[in-house]
């Protein structure tokens, strides 16, 4: 049993962008800086259990989408047998473990088959597994470098290619990075921390009555799950048909000039490289919007976008004096035409 | 999207359209900043290219088997002999390999990428295997300097190379998000552009070259100081090709030199470059005027004054560390902070493998590995713990019909192979800074500190761990116990005071101790110690002299395993002072001793950034 999405409280800055990559995956994954204990695993499992199920192709490996991108494999099966058998599976949340090897997380040799049959089979690795699902990175910045290398390159390209060991392999690998990280305990290179879409800051919660509220929700839930599961059902279905609204909501969403230029005039004034901070601020905009269930996008949803899409990607060289970011990003909002 | 709506980077574009025109170009490297579109732009390459090219993804992961190709382990088994397998240099054949973030890729595969290209002839397959040729292929990456660089014999390969800035301009600007949220995925493939290429590159051996222009082309590569002949042989094909795509008759010099910036920028020879700057460096110091005792140079002058002979009687007793710092804190305020100067890129500071097997990360020096990490550099007969299966198989495929096999393989001891892995290492790398007043004249500390600051650029890109220890007044203290985190270091550095004597003996026993401190608990460590002094000894620790007192501690230092020395003298050399102690202490400690000047290493990407406007 997992704990309900709606019932985890406050740490409203997370949720929102777990729920807008949700609703827009190309905004391309969260980052969550923070403390330990601070609901971080909990919500992006509870996001996942709320969701609804997904089709896809029966017993692939990718879990392909029989009506979206196949696999070769899947390729291979719909014109051989002019059809594709479709099961329906829950999201999930695949989680890379810290001491993972290249092998495990791109895919290798299927050692075992080659031993016994002498036939050559590719064995699929972690990001063929978190194809359409959650990808879960605890420590993202205790990765090894080449580990992360890897795992960024495919998440901005939402394919893994595999060179290695005989083996020639390509597959669909779209997922939602999920990642965090203690900033304290060492960086993330500037570089990979452009590639995440988004970034929060959680911190414990320092309100007296929330963390009674907490610690209410929690004794209730582990006495009995089912019984607390059934209190949260209501708002459950509600933030699940939000979603799903949102979703097919999204391309309703006006892209004025106006609001391209609100969104230009603040990464100008912030003086940010590259392309990669405009584009996922206006795609989280969008989202906002719609989860709004508008078609419009208001000063509020840039300004909200700005500071989930932004402030990651404010720090230029690898260590310039961190901190006042908050600042300056306010400084950039307050310019902004209302 | 498409290759002709990609916006902006017309100089890219331009550079990819002449390599699809004639393969000859020598290929494209685009250098710059991330987020900017180069991945982008180089998979929409695919689009002008004639269909079916190859175009190959070299991911960072690929490992030299799946390079160069080998045994194919089904084939083989079913046949009983040997049956070869491309690898993926060989699938690239006549087409382009495309490799992103090439920066990043492991000296191994650069060195056989290279070794492929330039012997593309009578390349052999891996090992024993038998020959096949390796036909021509083109090379097309990206890189972020940010991350490390690309030495500047790889990028000589290159035919071109394209400075990248992400673009400022508002109006572009909305346009490329515009694009990029188009849900109008419909494939606009380029095809009018795919026509007009192909039918210039019919035309391509026809265009004529005058005699005059093939001298424009030797002229300006000499002009431009350019390294060895491959500037000269792709600025010929480029300005032809860039002529077949004007339909011109004969190639003329403005084909040339609209071509130029894109072959010779990143060719030119580095010490051209430096006289240069030199030069302009000259010109802009010549320029303002000198208004002779502004305030500014007064307050400077008095400082020089007052901390050259500072003798403060500050009784730092025998406190532990951190109390030391306390006391530095506190008596800052009479004491003077500079700035940090400017900083630059750090030669390549290079030291041996050693033969001890880790377990650590970082990109310094190379190890070998222990346990299953490290990146599998081949497979080797010797027996170790970690058996490389898939080579066994391909070592066992050919004799499974002899054997006599009917389900499983059957493998001998013979066929075993083991796994060699190989990772690099970061040092920890103690920066041991002096403090002294000295070190305050004539602004030598904002000299200093950029200098320092620059080491700590490089230690982040090779990823070592950092700690930095000060010595001045009377004691040596470490500010900053070894972290990985380099901008706690670069912080700590800003605050560096300056003042008081030299107690350089007592820098030198809290390196000894903080190495040996560190052995205790991680033995594996290879350390870097990185002196920076002007090397003005003038506080004994012991009562001692001061000469004999270093003598003893460099012995001790020396005796110290995995340690290596480096010595950086910030002594003013010009001045009729110099006493080049620094040099001597280096002589004692074994270190590699420079000078602040020679610490700088001009790298060809980092020229094409300043260079840039002087051609365009």
């Amino acid at each position: 049993m997992i704990f309900p999405f709606t019932a985890v409280v406050g740490q409203e800055e997370m949720k929102t962008g777990l729920i807008i990559n949700v609703i827009d995956p190309s905004i391309g994954g969260l980052l969550i800086m923070g403390e330990k204990g601070t609901a971080k695993s909990t919500a992006v499992r509870a996001l996942a259990e709320l969701l609804p199920e997904m089709v896809t192709v029966k017993g692939c490996p990718f879990n392909c989408d029989p009506d979206g991108i196949l696999c070769g494999g899947c390729k291979d099966t719909l014109k051989n047998e002019e059809h594709l058998h479709r099961e329906r599976k829950k999201m999930r949340v695949v989680e890379l473990p810290l001491g993972v090897t290249e092998d495990r997380l791109v895919g290798t040799l299927d050692i075992e088959h080659a031993l016994r049959k002498g036939e050559k089979r590719f064995e699929p690795g972690i990001l063929a597994e978190a194809n359409r699902n959650f990808l879960y990175v605890d420590e993202v910045n205790l990765l090894e470098d080449h580990i992360v290398d890897l795992l960024l390159d495919s998440a901005a390209m939402g394919v893994n290619t595999v060179e290695r060991e005989g083996v020639s392999f390509t597959h669909p690998a779209k997922f939602i990075l999920v990642g965090t990280m203690n900033p304290e305990e060492g960086d993330l290179r500037p570089q990979l921390l452009d590639r995440f879409g988004l970034s929060v800051h959680v911190v414990s919660i320092g309100d007296k009555d929330k963390r009674m509220e907490i610690l209410r929700r929690k004794a209730a839930f582990d006495a009995d799950p089912a019984v607390f599961a059934v209190g949260w059902s209501a708002e459950q279905k509600s933030l699940a048909e939000k979603i799903i609204a949102a979703q097919r909501g999204l391309n309703d969403v006006q892209l004025s000039d106006e609001v391209l230029e609100n969104i230009v005039s603040i990464t100008a004034a912030l003086n940010l490289d590259g392309h990669r901070a405009d584009i996922v601020m206006m795609k989280a905009a969008r989202a906002l919007a719609a989860f709004r269930q508008s078609e419009v996008i208001t000063g509020s949803d840039i300004r909200e976008a700005a500071y989930l899409s932004l402030p990651h990607r404010m720090k230029r060289l690898p260590f310039e004096a961190i901190g006042g970011e908050n600042e300056k990003l306010q400084a950039a909002l307050a310019e902004m035409t209302p | 999207m498409n290759f002709q709506n990609f916006i902006g980077h017309d100089d890219a574009k331009l550079a990819l359209i002449l390599n699809a025109l004639d393969s000859r170009c020598g290929g494209v490297l685009f250098v710059g900043e991330k987020g900017s579109g180069k991945s982008t732009l180089a998979r929409l390459f695919k689009n002008i290219l004639p269909p079916a090219t190859p175009f190959v993804n070299l991911p960072l992961h690929a490992t030299e088997e799946a390079l160069l190709g080998g045994v194919e382990m089904e084939e083989t088994i079913k046949n009983g002999r040997k049956i070869l397998r491309s690898g993926l240099l060989q699938r690239a054949c006549d087409g382009v390999v495309y490799i992103d973030d090439v920066n990043l890729l492991s000296p191994e595969i650069l060195a056989l990428i290279v070794k492929a290209q330039s012997s593309r002839n009578y390349f052999i397959g891996n090992g024993n295997h038998s020959r096949r040729p390796l036909q021509n292929f083109m090379l097309l990456a990206s890189m972020n300097p940010e991350e490390g660089y690309l030495s500047s014999h790889f990028l000589d390969r290159f035919g071109m190379c394209v400075f990248w800035e992400g673009i400022r301009e508002r109006m572009q600007k909305m346009a490329i998000m515009k694009t990029a949220m188009s849900s109008d995925q419909r494939q606009n493939d380029d095809q009018d552009l795919r026509e007009r290429i192909c039918g210039a590159r019919m035309m391509l051996e026809k265009i004529i070259v005058p005699v005059e222009i093939r001298n424009t082309i030797a002229q300006k590569c000499i002009e431009n100081a350019v390294c060895g002949h491959r500037g000269d042989i792709f600025l010929f094909y480029a300005a032809r090709a860039y002529a077949a795509l004007c339909n011109a008759a004969e190639v003329t010099a403005e084909h040339v030199d609209k071509v130029l910036p894109l072959v010779l920028l990143h060719r030119r020879r580095i010490y051209k470059q430096m006289e240069e700057d030199r030069a302009n460096d000259q010109h802009r110091h010549d320029k303002p005027a000198d208004s002779k005792n502004s305030p500014e140079q007064n307050r400077e002058k008095g400082k020089d004054s007052a901390t050259d002979y500072e003798d403060e009687n500050d009784n730092a007793g025998s406190g532990d560390s951190g109390q030391r710092r306390q006391q530095f804190r506190e008596s800052r305020s009479a004491e003077e902070i500079f700035n940090v100067g400017d900083v630059f890129n750090i030669r390549r500071l290079a030291f041996r493998k050693d033969r001890m097997n880790r377990t650590s990360s970082g990109r310094r020096t190379k190890t070998g590995s222990l346990g299953k990490q490290g990146r599998q550099i081949k497979s080797i007969m010797r027996p170790n713990s970690d058996i490389a299966i898939d080579a066994t198989i391909r070592a066992a495929a050919p004799f499974q019909i002899v054997r006599g096999r009917s389900e499983m393989l059957l493998i001998g001891d013979n066929d075993l192979r083991f796994k060699q892995r190989e990772k690099k290492m970061g040092h920890l790398a103690v920066l041991v800074v002096d403090g002294s007043g000295s070190m305050g004249a004539k602004k030598r500390m904002v000299e200093t500190k950029g200098a320092v600051q620059s080491l700590l650029l490089d230690c982040y890109q090779k990823r070592d761990k950092v700690s930095l220890i000060v010595f001045r007044k009377d004691a040596a203290c470490v500010v900053l116990p070894p972290t990985a985190s380099v901008e706690a270091a670069s912080r700590r550095l800003q605050e560096i005071p300056v003042g008081g004597k030299t107690p350089l003996t007592a820098g030198l026993l809290e390196t000894y101790k903080l190495v040996k401190n560190v052995l205790l608990k991680s033995p594996q460590t290879r350390f870097l110690v990185v002196l920076v002094t002007d090397g003005r000894a003038n506080q004994s620790f012991s009562g001692a002299p001061v000469r004999e007192e270093i003598a003893k501690m460099a012995g001790l230092l020396g005796e110290l395993p995995v340690t290596d020395f480096v010595v950086i003298d910030t002594e003013d050399k010009k001045s009729f002072l110099k006493a080049d102690l620094a040099c001597e202490i280096s002589g004692l400690l074994g270190a590699d001793y420079y000078r602040i000047n020679d610490l700088q290493a001009v790298h060809l990407t980092e020229i094409i950034r300043n260079k840039k406007a002087a051609y365009t």
